[in-house]
Order: structure tokens, then C-alpha cells, then sequence
């Protein structure tokens, strides 16, 4: 069921705004700076994911995006308007927190209409809109609860429907699926895409779940000590990563990096088998990634195996490449001979190439793989 | 039972170790409060050597006794005053020390030393700063000159053991409260920033319901302490003076048995006053204490 199926449906629509920083920089002090300054353009009811390690200054970029951290320096427009300066409630932003920061001695109505009560709203009208997104939510039957009484998953909505209920231009998200489970995860997951499309606000989502990243976002924002790695399309980080740290950030296994020479004519490992096929010459860092190594084949390069993980609908093999370890994720259903070394190829539309020092993508090293141009497009 | 008995094979071995303890209580708590009932129906010999029960008579004596009712609604006076003071203005330093505001961490440390310092010691030195010839209020006595004397006004005496009440009890409730400021979440703040409250309204809204259970605590020790805490203070400041405007219950329990010597009268009242305290906790439990939520 859509949302345009339901006459409450419509009925919590944001007016999505833009968000543009300019040299937003934080810094405690000269020694300690979180972010360098930042330029970056989230599109009006686009959704961005925020991702990177902890401690890369995601949740730092969110808090000065709410209001609830100071800017060094720089600007941010929401909307075309300088917010920098603004207090959190004169920003248009509304936030879910991690821990969902309900207020417990409120009911779940009274959680979520809060904002409504503070800016005045009567209470005739309060009682409307909570009535609309708890049932936009599937939680009516629980306004009259308190946070303690719900569980992990409906504490999530709680905190969903109290940042909805203004219909705020710009949705801020802190991590907010890290204290589920598995199951719940993947259901809410599903629940905010699905709440996404509905409201249409602007979303950031900070998490450092590739997965969560992968599934939800429209454009990704890998953050990398406070410095932008890449922000493109999911599928052009997994197809084209900009730097050896995306490529290992995204995907699991992560992608295998390997110190590669080139000669002018063809990369080579250190113990002199020849990968690829390149023009250029000196040290270089090879991606691929252990789902497009082809095992037998007529393979040229051989490896010993270290280690086998059987995970039914297909293995991980670890085996040592030249001194250096490479992990093969073999298709679903094939049988590998128990052998302890074995042969298999790189596809050249599958490498990636790196430079060795900066970790830089050198692009259109390979002809790249037709998917990844295709899905670019499509975006644009 | 299994889980006892792996943890104390001996089966006396608990009551044994709680026997210390146990004795002090029963020696100076339970001894004394069963002798005060006791004697409340006897009539003690000032210097010992018999006593004679005498049913009610001790209870008739003190109710009809316009003197016992004086002090005792001075006592409920002063309860209401101090005691609410000595937890509003603690509170308000707390929120005060619990923001980022300047000087809060130093402020957090220094509030608690008044703590160490016994009430006779806080009274003596009350007795000094409103001396109303060399304290802090001179100055004003200078311009209007018989505004204040707690020597020979009640109000001003009153106000002083108030004053000396809500200092000393200021470290201990500070110290309760902030410990329940500092474990609200900081989120909490972030989202009711979020929600559009300011810091004022923070403060009612957020702050206030989630340490209810510190406030209330708090205030149950404060209102049934304050009766007999306050006792070292009347004795090093007033006295119960001036015409025993400050001649608290308390007090008087304590000029009549032991300048008096008429201890069955003062066993009496204390144990009136014993039974005033155990039902105001009551009071408090039953209409305040259900009201309030634990959870975090």
C-alpha cells in the first residue's frame, strides 16, 4: 500500500529543502581539527548517507547541520538561508538520535507532539497530528504508553514520528538503527525507505553500516578524517571507488589491494606474475574485489590457500598471492577441488587501479565494467 | 534458599556479622525511643528512684499546655520555610553548576565543603555574620537604625536559623541533586533543543520531571531532619530566643528535660513529635512517592 492509497498518507508531506555547506570547518583548536573545511551540496529531498569510521567527524557534520554544534567556519544554507548562526529550532531540521532520546515521562503522544506544544500549536491540533503519524507509523495503539514500556523497534518509530510531526524540510538521522537487531534493522530499514518516499523531506543519514549505506541512500558521503572520499551514487562507489579507502570501506569481503609494479608494459607482482596489462610504469596499488576473481578458467595466476570459510550459498577462500594476502569469494554453488593451490584470472574490466602513495583512483585505467557507466547515467 | 546457602554455610554466621551493627541500633535508636514511650505513661522522679504509671495523664498535661502548641507550630513553620529552602536553592545551584557556565567545575567541588562542618559550628559562626553590631547587617542598622536585631526581634532570630539551616544544608541536597542532572542523557537536551525548547524551558520540562526522584528524596530527608537538626543551631545562635519566638519543639524537649527535669513531659512530647515525623514520611510517600517515575 502506497502512501497516496490512504487519505492520512498525504497528509505529512515536507516542503524538502537544499543544503549547501561551504568551508564548514570545526576545530577545538589549531591542533584539533574534526573537519577541514567542507563543501558539499545535498539536492532538496535527496537522501544522503553519511559514511565512514567512527571518530571521521559524521556525527560532527550532522550536529552542525541541527544547530547543536558550534560551525569554526564557513556557511551552511538550508533552504538558500545562512543557518550557521541560527538556533536548532530556526533551522527547519528535525533529528532521530541514536538512542532515540525519548523523554520518559511523556506518553508517546506527548513525545511526539512536544515540538508542537513548545511552538504553540493548540492542543486540539496536536492531537490531530499525532493521531496522523502514529497511524502512519503503526502506533496507534501505543500513544498512551510510555518510552519505557515499548520495545527497541517502537521506541525507533517514536522517535521517527516525533521528528515528522513538524514536517520538518531537512530529516537528521544519528545512527539510528545501531542499538537493533539484525531482523529489525532490515525491517526498519525498509520502513524508512518506504517513510522517505512518502515525506519527501531532505534526509542525512549518518551510520558507518555499509549496508544500511548501500540500501538507503540515493547519493553516499564516504567522510574519511573529516575529508570527503567520495560522494557519488551507490553503485558508482562499489563499480568506480575514488580511493584504495572507499574500495576497502565498501563491499564485504572488502576488496583486495595488491602492490603491484608496472614495467610499461604490464603490472607485475613481486614474485614476477603478471596481472594486467598497463601502460604505466612504477609502484601501483590493484583493487579487485573477491567476487569477480575467476577461479580455473585457464587462469594464469596461482596461489597457495590458507584458509577456507564455507558460507553455503558461497565460499571465501583466503589464499597468499606473492606474499600478500587475497580473498576469492567463489560463486554460488561452485565446487572447489580441496586442493591446496590452484589457478584463476583477473577480468581487466574488474581492476582498479590506485596510486600507490596518495591511494587515488587513476581512472579509465581498464575499460570499465558497461553496468556502472549505465547506472551513472541513469542517475544523471 | 540455594543461592544462601552457597554463600553462608553457616547458618549463623549472617547474624553474626550483621550483630555489630545491629547492637548500635537497637542500643541508641530502639532503647531510647522504647524509653521514651515508657516514660510517657510514668511519672519520673527528677533524680531517679522510682516512678509511677499515671495512664494518660502526661499526654493531657502536654496537649492542654498552650506552650507545646506554640512551639510546635513554630516547628511546622520552620519545617515548611527551611527545609523547602534548603532544597529550592541547592537546586538552583545545581542546574546553575550543571550547565557549561563559567567557573560550574570548581563551583561542583567547593559547594560540597559546608558538609564537614558540624551545625553547632555553622551556628556559632551565623551568630556572628548577623551580629547586628559587627555582621553583615550592621551597615544597614547604621542607616535605619533598629531594622535588625535577632536579639531582641523573633522574626530576625527566625530568619537567622533559617539562613544558618538552608547554608548547612545546601552540600548534601546539591551534591544528591546534581548526581541526578549529571545523568540525564545529553541527547535529552540535544532532541528538547531540537523540538524547539530553550534552555528555560528545558529546565521545567526536561530537567525537573527526570531527577523528581532525587528532588523527592531530598525532600523527605530534609522535612523530617530538619526537625531535629535544627537543634544545635537554636542552642549556639539563640537559644530559643528572643521570648522563645525561636523555642522550637525540639528545643523545648530539650529545656524540659534537662533544665526542667521534667522528664515524663519531655518523653512525651517527643514522643508526639516522633509520631508528627513518622507520619508526615508517610504523607510524603503516599502522595508525593507514587507520582514519580524511576525510569530513565
Amino acid at each position: 500500500m502506497t502512501a497516496t492509497d490512504t487519505p492520512m498518507g498525504t497528509a505529512i508531506r515536507a516542503a524538502a529543502a537544499d543544503i549547501k555547506l561551504s568551508a564548514v570547518t570545526k576545530a577545538y583548536d589549531a591542533r584539533n581539527v574534526v573537519i577541514p573545511p567542507l563543501d558539499v551540496e545535498l539536492r532538496a529531498g535527496e537522501f544522503t548517507v553519511v559514511l565512514g569510521p567512527s571518530g571521521c567527524g559524521k556525527s560532527t557534520l550532522l550536529q552542525m547541520i541541527a544547530g547543536l554544534e558550534r560551525v569554526s567556519e564557513g556557511k551552511i544554507l538550508i533552504g538558500g538561508r545562512e543557518v550557521q548562526e541560527l538556533e536548532p529550532k530556526h533551522r527547519g531540521c528535525a533529528m532521530v538520535f541514536q538512542n532515540y532520546a525519548l523523554y520518559p515521562h511523556m506518553t508517546v503522544a506527548e513525545n511526539m507532539a512536544y515540538s508542537l506544544k513548545v511552538a504553540g500549536v493548540s492542543k486540539a491540533q496536536r492531537t490531530e497530528r499525532v493521531a496522523k503519524v502514529a497511524k502512519m507509523l503503526g502506533l496507534s495503539d501505543l500513544v498512551a504508553r510510555k518510552p519505557g514500556q515499548l520495545s527497541g523497534g517502537q521506541r525507533q518509530r517514536v522517535a521517527i514520528g516525533r521528528a515528522i510531526i513538524r514536517e520538518p524540510g531537512v530529516l537528521l538521522f544519528d545512527e539510528p538503527l545501531s542499538n537493533l537487531d539484525a531482523q529489525l534493522r532490515h525491517d526498519m530499514r525498509v520502513e524508512l525507505a518506504d517513510l522517505h518516499r512518502r515525506i519527501g523531506a531532505t534526509s542525512v543519514f549518518v551510520t558507518h553500516d555499509q549496508v544500511e549505506a548501500m540500501t538507503l541512500a540515493d547519493r553516499i558521503l564516504i567522510l574519511n578524517k573529516g575529508r570527503i572520499e567520495q560522494f557519488d551514487t551507490p553503485k558508482a562507489i562499489y563499480y568506480q571507488p575514488a580511493s584504495v579507502f572507499v574500495a576497502k570501506f565498501i563491499g564485504a569481503p572488502a576488496m583486495n589491494i595488491l602492490r603491484v609494479t608496472g614495467d610499461g608494459d604490464t603490472l607485475r607482482l613481486s614474485d614476477g606474475q603478471v596481472v594486467a596489462n598497463y601502460a604505466g610504469q612504477g609502484n601501483f596499488q590493484l583493487g579487485i574485489r573477491p567476487e569477480d576473481i575467476v577461479i580455473g578458467a585457464g587462469g594464469r595466476l596461482k596461489a597457495a590457500i590458507r584458509y577456507r570459510e564455507d558460507l553455503g550459498s558461497h565460499e571465501i577462500i583466503e589464499a597468499d598471492l606473492a606474499g600478500q594476502p587475497l580473498r576469492i569469494a567463489t560463486p554460488f554453488g561452485d565446487e572447489m577441488d580441496k586442493t591446496s593451490s590452484f589457478s584463476f584470472a583477473f577480468p581487466q574490466t574488474r581492476l582498479h587501479l590506485f596510486d600507490a602513495e596518495t591511494g587515488r583512483a587513476i581512472p579509465n585505467s581498464f575499460r570499465q565494467a558497461e553496468a556502472v557507466r549505465r547506472s551513472a547515467k541513469e542517475y544523471q | 534458599m540455594s543461592l544462601e546457602s552457597s554463600l553462608f554455610s553457616h547458618r549463623w554466621l549472617p547474624l553474626l556479622l550483621a550483630v555489630p551493627l545491629m547492637s548500635l541500633i537497637v542500643l541508641f535508636f530502639y532503647v531510647p525511643v522504647f524509653q521514651a514511650f515508657y516514660w510517657s505513661f510514668f511519672l519520673e522522679q527528677p533524680f531517679g528512684g522510682g516512678s509511677q504509671f499515671v495512664g494518660l495523664q502526661n499526654f493531657e498535661r502536654v496537649l492542654s499546655d498552650p506552650e507545646f502548641w506554640m512551639s510546635g507550630w513554630r516547628t511546622i513553620v520552620f519545617m515548611m520555610t527551611a527545609s523547602s529552602l534548603a532544597v529550592v536553592v541547592p537546586l538552583m545551584l545545581a542546574v546553575a553548576a550543571d550547565r557549561k557556565i563559567g567557573m560550574s567545575l570548581p563551583a561542583r567541588n567547593i559547594l560540597v565543603w559546608p558538609k564537614g562542618i558540624a551545625g553547632a559550628s555553622i551556628g556559632v559562626v551565623f551568630a556572628f555574620i548577623f551580629n547586628p553590631f559587627v555582621g553583615i547587617m550592621a551597615p544597614l542598622n547604621t542607616m535605619f537604625p533598629g531594622l535588625w536585631n535577632p536579639g531582641i526581634d523573633g522574626t530576625d532570630a527566625f530568619i537567622t536559623l533559617v539562613a544558618a539551616h538552608v547554608w548547612s544544608g545546601i552540600p548534601f541536597n546539591f551534591v544528591i541533586l546534581l548526581a541526578g542532572l549529571r545523568s540525564i542523557p545529553h541527547t535529552m537536551y540535544q532532541a528538547a533543543a531540537m523540538d524547539g525548547a530553550g534552555p528555560w524551558r528545558r529546565i521545567f520540562d526536561v530537567q525537573l520531571p527526570l531527577i523528581l526522584p532525587q528532588l523527592f528524596l531530598t525532600f523527605v530527608l530534609e522535612f523530617t531532619e530538619s526537625i531535629t537538626s535544627v537543634f544545635a543551631l537554636i542552642d549556639t545562635i539563640t537559644e530559643g530566643g528572643p521570648g522563645g519566638s525561636t523555642t522550637l519543639l525540639v528545643y523545648k524537649i530539650y529545656v524540659d528535660g534537662f533544665s526542667g527535669y521534667d522528664l515524663s513531659g519531655a518523653s512525651t512530647q517527643t514522643v508526639l513529635l516522633m509520631i508528627f515525623v513518622v507520619l508526615l514520611a508517610a504523607c510524603q510517600f503516599v502522595f508525593l512517592g507514587r507520582r514519580i517515575n524511576y525510569e530513565r
